[in-house]
This record gives structure tokens, C-alpha cells and sequence, in this order.
């Protein structure tokens, strides 16, 4: 056995009264990997920054933690560099203003093994530091690479960069926050097998996930929390096979699995219909990016059909042009060309030359829910405004119907009247959801709506949108890189790539038999595909 | 902007800008002429006599048409050559170096006791942010800020020149040069830097509160940067790059020659010789000068865009 680098024995993290870790212990050894898992808010992302001897601000942490024989808390960090911290959203630990070399070489300057007096050596010694840090976080070491600004990276360079920072200076753990929260099934893979060679190096790593896939493919152990208490703790394959605790079982059993057969048996009937009176037409839709020289082209000549109260999804990696399609008829992006009619009535391509009707007949849900609401005003109040602008209604009428609408979605008034920084983000969702659906909206766009979300409040978001779907001939287009969502709601799937639809067809059949390589990655399917893919 | 490099920007901007020196020079050129009034009878004194008012008219052109007189002033200004002073008749342009050379001195002082003394107030209050340095800088600077050049100048006269008589009250009687007598470009200075260092060090300190409390900072000290490292390299690059389009306007206004200071003081720079200029209605001398105001202004702003966006790359700028 190696030696044990992390332990913590009764972690208590408490605000005012309330615990948000309760009792947890836990020992990990060099070149191992734990997860903890819960749900948001179960006090991962509080363990994992007492590691690093940080507190947020207003809690207070009492145990025992000690990282590489050294004990650590609020007023003792461990060594600089010892822990390593990959958080949630890499781009928030980048400095806009710096190069990515420059910062590199700054680290590395401050860790040399045994500094050298010549200024020559030290920076080759540096170079060297930096290079190596770079293949191992598995970026090029190229010079275009170290004189980008983090703006110019991709959201994984920008993660593999975080990593690299932190290998420079050579850390014995590595705790990493949500590694794969938002990514595609290939990148995710990717992201499985950097983590799974640095702990072949002798790291320790501390994974903090909701991802019960990510969690089977990298940990050798993993610790259950609930609001905090450990419930359950053991053996990965143990773990997550036979869980022993009923909060873990309802975990696993919660996490969106791929099913082949056919969601909703209404569609055989829908079928033939759905070619000539669709809800939704959108009719070779050309879409671009950027300007002059720098313009380049996001959708060509995207088609999409879909009848009322049914159901598509558009799947695709990241940049496929998913979101763009939906931006495109949503009026947020304007088309190059192409038409996007709702009920056989053309929509202007901009937002802005569209009626109130035409507006309301296309309401978006965007994937962080948290910003789409303005944090100063009551949950209320903002969706009821979507009446009041869109049908003209008096403002005591719209809040009555906006209620309306909230308790529909599970929602009551004791949470309506909050401010948004006083719901949690599934809470959040629901009222996103309920803001929509107030517009009495002809087809609704879901943007990775429950991407962000742990398994169970995922569940509950999509069993909403599954009961929502059967009551209301809505039509629902639902983005989306979780084959296992699509899977559950869809009937109809819309496969993109690079801008081009690579393969269409009822649910079932195109998850049964994909025909594309990119569905078959998307899927998780055949190993060597995904090079392939990123070759091209 | 991203694939845009700062060179072609900065060629774009500079064609943009001759476009907006030409709309303005047209828009001066015009509205001096639309102005009531009649150049040559004002030129000929108290008691003109018919004979003398047609002369002037003549040797000034103005009986020319517009057109044609228009189309060679713009002419005369590809060649630096902004005609003659109705006045003195001497060249627009001599007029020009005469008030530059003073009030490029004094705004070149300014900025070079400014950029410091800001940047360091705003970096030791955000350091020591709510403590009572930090305060005292705060209170002092929005009191100062509240001060109208006027008054203060006003003020220190009548305590550092006329009661206490430590520096001269004017410049009147040391010529040209004012660097021959240093000690008279003391209060100038003082009243000139006390609106912007106050404004200018706000902005940095709060660029550089926001900049200490962003998690990029939290992160470079978790990687073992030392503080002072993370101040100076990490977090003022953020916080100065807010602050620069304050500085551009500050060059911008120092540069027109601040009238009010200059006539205050008795500077001879461009202030003075704009106020002279326009008393007196001398319209070449008033075109000449605009133009000259204008050409600074794009120039100062397209300096301020790209020293933004060498600090952060990020800024969108405007095309």
C-alpha cells in the first residue's frame, strides 16, 4: 500500500446553525482516486476547498485534516502547489489579462526543485518544468498554444490548463470539482483518461462529481453524502452495484440511462403527419459566426420538421451548432438564410422585428438558469412580467396566472416571492420552466437544462417535462449532449456536426442502430472512434 | 477582435480617423461662416470706410466663393499650411507652435507626476481596503474631485503667491519658455492633476478591489505566488486597464490647453491663444486650432484603444 497523503477524520463545516458537512472522515492514498458523491449542495465542494485550508466565506470548519504528513487548516495551508484544485468552471481561475506561457513560466520559476544561478539554466530548467507539465495535462507544447489569452482557448484547453498550472508545481493531490459537469461524452472520456494518468504518476485525486459515469470509469473508492453526512462508504464496484444505503440506491437508479425502446406510443401515429403540418418548420437555414475575414459557418442548410406535441432532439458535440440552431429560431442569432416558420407563419430572422404573438410562440430555457434571472427582483415578478409584456395583461392578472403556472411546474408561493439567489438551481429550472410555458409559447426550446444538475433533481426536472409534454400539445425541441435525456423524452432525434444534420430518425431506431460515427461516439459506443472524430 | 492584430486595428482606426478630422474640419469651416457678422467690417476699425471694408474683403478672399475658398483651406491643410492670421498675418501655424510648446509642457508634467501618484493611491487603498488610509484617501478624493479648477486655482493664488508669497502667482513676465522659471508651473500643476488623480485613483481602486477578490487572484497565491507577486502581475493589469479611457479623456483635455487654468495663471499655450483667437475674430487662427484639437482627439483615443487592449486582450473595441 502507498502512503496515505490526505486524511480528514471528523470534518464538521457549519453556517450559523446549519451543517453542511456533518462528520466526515475519509484517507487517500498517493495514485489512488476517491470520489465523493451527492447531490449539488451536499457539502463536496466545502470538503474538498478544506483540503486546500480554504473556507467560504461565513462558515466555520472544525476536524482533522492533514495533507502530506503536514496539518492543514483555515490559517495553515498546505505547502503552495501541494493541492492542486481543478474547480467547476476552469475559465474563473484564469486570468483574462495574462498569456497562458507567461503565467506557466511564473509558477514554475517559484517551484525549481534547486534553483540554479545562471540565468540560462534556470530558464531552461523552467522550459523544461513548463513542457512537461503540458504533456502530462495532454496540451501541445507549442508556442501558439503558451501565447494565447484564456478567451482563446476551448473550455477543455482552458480546464487542461488549470491542470497543467497546478502540475507545475509538482502537487501530491489533485482535487478535482466536477470534472465533466456540461461536456459530451467524448470529451468526458477524454477528461476520464488525463485523471486516470495522472494518478498512474502517484497522484492522489479527490474526485468531487454527481457523474455516476465518470465515478465507475476512474474511483477506487467512493464516499455517499447527503446534506452533508456520509451514508455510505466502500469500493466503487461495490458501491455503486449493491448499494447498502437507500439514498444511494435512489442515486444510481435516478441516473438517465439509454433505453432503446420507443418512449411514447403515440408516435406511430404522429409519423405520417408530421411531414406536411408541422408546428415547427425550419427550411435550409444557414447560419455564421463572426464577421469579415473572420466569418465562418455554423449551420448549412439545417431542415427540421416537428409536429405538434411532439418532440426532437438535436444532439451534437460541443460547437456542433446545436445551440446556434436554436438561437436561430429563437430570433437570438439571425440566419444567413433560410426560413423559420411556427404554425406555417414565417418568423422574422431577428427578435427584434418579431410581433408579441411570434414572440411568445418561441420561448427558450437556457442552461444556467441562475443567470437568466435578474438577482435583485422576485421570482414573481419576472415571470409574471412575461404576461404582462407578451399578452398585455394587468399586472395582478399575470401574477395570479404566473402562480398558476408555478405550482404547475412544483412550485409554491413561498418560493415565488424569493429573490433567485434563494432557490437552489434545480428550484431555478422549475421556475425558468414556468416563465416559459406562461407565454402559452407554440414550441419551447430546452438548452441543456439539466446539464449542471445532479441525478435527482435532474429526474425531477425531466419527469416534469415528460408530464408537461402529456398534458399540453406543446412541441418541445430539447439540446442536448445526454443520450440518456434524449432517450427518455425524444421521439424524434436530430444528429449535428460541424453544422451539417449527419443522421435524423425516431428515437429508438437511431439509438438502436446509429449509423454515424459521431451518434455512435455520442452514445459512448465503439472506443477508437473519438480519435477519428477529432482528427477531422 | 480577437484575430485582429493590433497593427491592421490600429491602421483601420487611423483611416477612420482622418474620415472624422475631415467631418469636423468641413463642420468648423462652415459654421464659422454661417457665423452673423462681418469679418472685414470688423476688421476695419471704428469708423470703416466703405473704400477700406472692400479692400480687406479682397486680400481676405472673402468675395470669393465659398466653394473655392473652402476647397483651398482643405488644400492648405494636406500641406500644414492653415492660411494667415486676419490680424497679425502671420501664418496659423506659427500661432500653433507658440501655444503648443507651453501647454504640451504642462500636460506632459501632469501626466508624469499623474499615471504614479493614481495608480499608487488606487493600489494602497484597494490593499488595504475599509482601513483608514483607505478612507482618508476616498473622503479626500471625492472632496477634491467636488472642486471646480476655477476656484482652487483661485485659491492657492491668493494663499502661495499673494499672502504667503512662496511661488509666483502667474507666469506673466517669464516668456516662452516656462521651464526657465520652474517655480511658476507649480500651481498650474497642482490645480491640473488634483480632478484626475482623484478620479483616475478611484477607478483604480476599485478595478484592483474587484481584481483582489476574483478568483484568479485566490487561485495564483493557491499555486504558491507570493502576494506581492499577485498584486503587481495578476490583479493591477486588470485593475489599470479599467482606468485607461479616463486617462485618454484626461490627455485629451490637457492637451486642448485648459483655459481656465492657462488664463488663470497667464500661460501663453493653446487655451489662451484659442480665447485670444475667438475675442478677437480671427477665424483662420479658430479653424486652424479645431482641427488641431480634433487631430489630438483621435489620436489620443486610438492610443488609449490599443494600450486597453494590449492590458485586456478581452475588451471588445470599437471598430
Amino acid at each position: 500500500m502507498t502512503e496515505v497523503v490526505v486524511r480528514v477524520r471528523d470534518l464538521v463545516a457549519e453556517v450559523g446553525r446549519r451543517r453542511l458537512v456533518d462528520g466526515l472522515s475519509l484517507e487517500l492514498r498517493a495514485g489512488r482516486v476517491l470520489a465523493l458523491v451527492g447531490a449539488s449542495g451536499s457539502g463536496k465542494t466545502t470538503t474538498g476547498l478544506a483540503v486546500l485550508g480554504e473556507t467560504p466565506p461565513g462558515v466555520t470548519v472544525s476536524g482533522e485534516i492533514t495533507v502530506a504528513g503536514r496539518e492543514v487548516g483555515p490559517d495553515r495551508p498546505p505547502r503552495p502547489g501541494a493541492v492542486a484544485y481543478v474547480p467547476q468552471h476552469p475559465a474563473s481561475v484564469l486570468n483574462p489579462v495574462r498569456r497562458v506561457g507567461g503565467v506557466l513560466r511564473e509558477i514554475a520559476e517559484r517551484h525549481l526543485p534547486d534553483p540554479p544561478r545562471s540565468r540560462k539554466a534556470r530558464r531552461d530548467m523552467v522550459n523544461a518544468l513548463v513542457a512537461d507539465a503540458l504533456r502530462r495535462a495532454q496540451l501541445p507544447a507549442d508556442r501558439d498554444l503558451l501565447r494565447r489569452y484564456p478567451h482563446q482557448l476551448s473550455g477543455g484547453q482552458q480546464q487542461r490548463v488549470v491542470l497543467a498550472q497546478a502540475l507545475v508545481a509538482n502537487p501530491a493531490v489533485l482535487v478535482a470539482d466536477e470534472p465533466t459537469t456540461g461536456q459530451d461524452a467524448v470529451t468526458r472520456a477524454e477528461v476520464v483518461d488525463e485523471l486516470r494518468a495522472l494518478a498512474a504518476d502517484g497522484i492522489a485525486i479527490l474526485l468531487l462529481s454527481h457523474d455516476l459515469d465518470v465515478v465507475r470509469a476512474l474511483a477506487d473508492h467512493v464516499v455517499v453524502l447527503r446534506s452533508g453526512v456520509p451514508v455510505e462508504s466502500g469500493p466503487t464496484d461495490r458501491v455503486l452495484s449493491q448499494p447498502d444505503n437507500e439514498y444511494t440506491r435512489a442515486l444510481v437508479a435516478a441516473q438517465p440511462r439509454v433505453a432503446v425502446e420507443p418512449t411514447d406510443p403515440t408516435d406511430d401515429r404522429e409519423d405520417g403527419t408530421s411531414q406536411d403540418t408541422g408546428r415547427l418548420r425550419v427550411e435550409s437555414l444557414v447560419a455564421h459566426h463572426g464577421s469579415g475575414r473572420r466569418r465562418r459557418i455554423a449551420l448549412h442548410h439545417v431542415d427540421l420538421t416537428v409536429a405538434a406535441g411532439e418532440c426532437v432532439a438535436v444532439v451534437g458535440r460541443s460547437g456542433s451548432g446545436k445551440t446556434t440552431l436554436a438561437r436561430c429560431i429563437a430570433g437570438l442569432h439571425t440566419a444567413t438564410s433560410g426560413v423559420v416558420s411556427v404554425d406555417n407563419r414565417a418568423l422574422a430572422p431577428s427578435l427584434r422585428r418579431r410581433s408579441r404573438t411570434d414572440l411568445a410562440s418561441v420561448q427558450y430555457v437556457f442552461q444556467d438558469a441562475r443567470g437568466s434571472f435578474d438577482q435583485h427582483r422576485s421570482v414573481l415578478d419576472q415571470i409574471s412580467r412575461t404576461a404582462v409584456r407578451l399578452h398585455g395583461s394587468r399586472p395582478a392578472d399575470a401574477a395570479e396566472a404566473a402562480m398558476a403556472v408555478l405550482r404547475r411546474v412544483g412550485l409554491g408561493e413561498e418560493h415565488a416571492r424569493r429573490g433567485p439567489h434563494r432557490l437552489s438551481g434545480g428550484e431555478l429550472q422549475r421556475a425558468a420552466l414556468a416563465r416559459a410555458l406562461l407565454a402559452r409559447p407554440g414550441v419551447l426550446l430546452c438548452d441543456e437544462i439539466t446539464s449542471g444538475l445532479d441525478t435527482l433533481t435532474q429526474q425531477g426536472i425531466l419527469d416534469l417535462l415528460a408530464e408537461l409534454r402529456a398534458t399540453t400539445a406543446g412541441t418541445l425541441v430539447l439540446i442536448s449532449h445526454d443520450m440518456g435525456v434524449v432517450a427518455r423524452l425524444a421521439d424524434q432525434v436530430v444528429v449535428l456536426d460541424a453544422g451539417h444534420v449527419v443522421e435524423r430518425g425516431p428515437v429508438a431506431e437511431v439509438l438502436a442502430t446509429p449509423t454515424h460515427p459521431v451518434t455512435r461516439a455520442l452514445l459512448g459506443a465503439p472506443e477508437r472512434e473519438p480519435d477519428e472524430l477529432i482528427a477531422r | 477582435m480577437a484575430g485582429l492584430s493590433p497593427g491592421r486595428y490600429a491602421l483601420r482606426r487611423l483611416l477612420v480617423g482622418v474620415l472624422q478630422v475631415f467631418a469636423v474640419a468641413t463642420a468648423v469651416f462652415l459654421l464659422t461662416e454661417a457665423l452673423p457678422g462681418d469679418a472685414a467690417v470688423a476688421l476695419a476699425g471704428d469708423n470703416p470706410d466703405p473704400a477700406r471694408i472692400e479692400q480687406i474683403r479682397r486680400v481676405m478672399r472673402l468675395d470669393q466663393p465659398l466653394a473655392e475658398r473652402f476647397a483651398d483651406w482643405l488644400g492648405g491643410l494636406f500641406r500644414f499650411d492653415l492660411g494667415v492670421s486676419l490680424v497679425s498675418q502671420r501664418p496659423v501655424t506659427a500661432f500653433l507652435t507658440d501655444g503648443l510648446a507651453p501647454t504640451m509642457l504642462l500636460a506632459a508634467l501632469t501626466l508624469l507626476v499623474l499615471v504614479p501618484v493614481a495608480v499608487l493611491l488606487g493600489v494602497v487603498a484597494a490593499v488595504r481596503e475599509g482601513s483608514p488610509l483607505d478612507r482618508a484617501v476616498t473622503t479626500v478624493s471625492v472632496g477634491l474631485h467636488a472642486i471646480p479648477e476655477f476656484a482652487l486655482a483661485i485659491v492657492l493664488v491668493a494663499v502661495f503667491g499673494v499672502q504667503l508669497r512662496w511661488l509666483p502667482p502667474t507666469a506673466v513676465g517669464v516668456g516662452d519658455n516656462l521651464l526657465r522659471q520652474p517655480a511658476v508651473l507649480v500651481l498650474p500643476l497642482v490645480v491640473l492633476l488634483a480632478r484626475p488623480i482623484c478620479s483616475i485613483s478611484r477607478l483604480v481602486r476599485a478595478g484592483m478591489i474587484e481584481a483582489l477578490h476574483a478568483d484568479y487572484v485566490r487561485h495564483a497565491r493557491r499555486l504558491g505566488l507570493s502576494p506581492g507577486r499577485v498584486r503587481l502581475r495578476h490583479a493591477l493589469p486588470n485593475a489599470v486597464a479599467a482606468a485607461v479611457p479616463q486617462l485618454a479623456h484626461t490627455t485629451d483635455w490637457l492637451l486642448g490647453g485648459v483655459i481656465v487654468v492657462e488664463a488663470v495663471f497667464v500661460i501663453p499655450g493653446l487655451g489662451t491663444t484659442l480665447v485670444d483667437a475667438v475675442a478677437a475674430r480671427d477665424l483662420p487662427v479658430v479653424q486652424g486650432l479645431v482641427v488641431f484639437f480634433a487631430v489630438t482627439t483621435v489620436l489620443v483615443n486610438l492610443v488609449a484603444d490599443i494600450v486597453s487592449f494590449r492590458l485586456s486582450p478581452r475588451t471588445e473595441v470599437v471598430r
